[in-house]
């Protein structure tokens, strides 16, 4: 059935995502989308395959879609349930904004955390008085997120068994 | 005879006084198309342009001024959206009082 948040979301579908970012929804169900963000390079998060679902209602875009991370992170920003705290998605959200402009706030925030109010007060900390440490933490999800690939495709060998 | 109408093309054509490929922010449907909450196209779907000079689909800006969350905020400058309409100057709930009155007289 088409509704006006399913047209415009073929619309956004039209959209490139920024560098380093894919997504796309369902095959069967274009209000939920799938997405993958490569860990931005010179940064701790460089090369990992962090994955995200985004789930929109029919309210959309007059409401923001909900975002959460699959991948474990680690982040100042990041809710161990994976979901974001990231003021575009909450009270600074705008009709005017798509997959393509939500996700590159997502990806730009991984390198740019705001510390004032943390989802994960321990990345936070580490963020601000130990540096190397937090890089440390954040490679480990980094391999975490090869891991899952590989693990991925390995269940998609089974299935073929 | 009986002639079955297959196709039936309106000859008279009118636009917005916008460049054509100028699309709305908030559907991403042109201007000169209905938005997308509009099922039949040739619906009646005006512009509305704010004081900030930002212009929306009637529908599209009126379902955003609608929720709360939006405070009444333009999508693209986020400053308080007033419709302008000639010498008039609107505000908030103003915009959709007068939104209802091009609606009937329209
Ligand atoms: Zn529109
Ligand atoms: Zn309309
Ligand atoms: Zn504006």
């Amino acid at each position: 059935m088409s509704t006006p948040a399913r047209r415009r979301l073929m619309r956004d579908l039209k959209v490139d995502p920024p560098d380093g970012v894919s997504a796309s929804p369902l095959t069967d169900n274009v209000m939920i989308w799938n997405a993958i963000i490569i860990g931005p390079a010179d940064t701790p998060f460089e090369d990992g395959t962090f994955r995200l679902s985004i789930n929109f209602d029919e309210q959309y875009p007059n409401k923001p879609p909900q975002v959460k991370f699959l991948s474990t992170m680690f982040h100042p920003n990041v809710y161990a349930s994976g979901e974001l705290c990231l003021d575009i998605l909450q009270n600074r959200w705008s009709p005017t904004f798509d997959v393509a402009s939500i996700l590159t706030s997502v990806q730009s925030l991984l390198n740019d955390p705001n510390i004032s109010s943390p989802a994960n007060v321990e990345a936070a900390n580490l963020y601000k008085d130990h540096t190397s440490q937090y890089a440390k933490r954040v490679r480990e999800t980094v391999e975490k997120s090869w891991a899952d690939d590989l693990m991925d495709n390995e269940d998609d060998d089974e299935m073929e068994e | 005879m009986l002639v079955d109408i297959l196709e039936w093309n309106g000859v008279a054509t009118w636009s917005w006084d916008v460049p054509s490929e100028e699309v709305c922010g908030i559907c991403r449907v042109s201007f000169d198309a209905t938005c997308s909450n509009c099922k039949i196209p040739g619906d009646q779907c005006p512009l509305v342009v704010g004081e900030c000079t930002h212009r929306f689909h009637m529908h599209c800006i009126v379902k955003w001024l609608e929720i709360e969350t939006s405070k009444n905020l333009c999508p693209m400058c986020r400053r308080s959206f007033k419709a302008v309409h000639g010498e008039k100057q609107l505000g908030g709930s103003q915009v959709l009082s007068y939104i209802e009155s091009f609606n009937f007289e329209g």
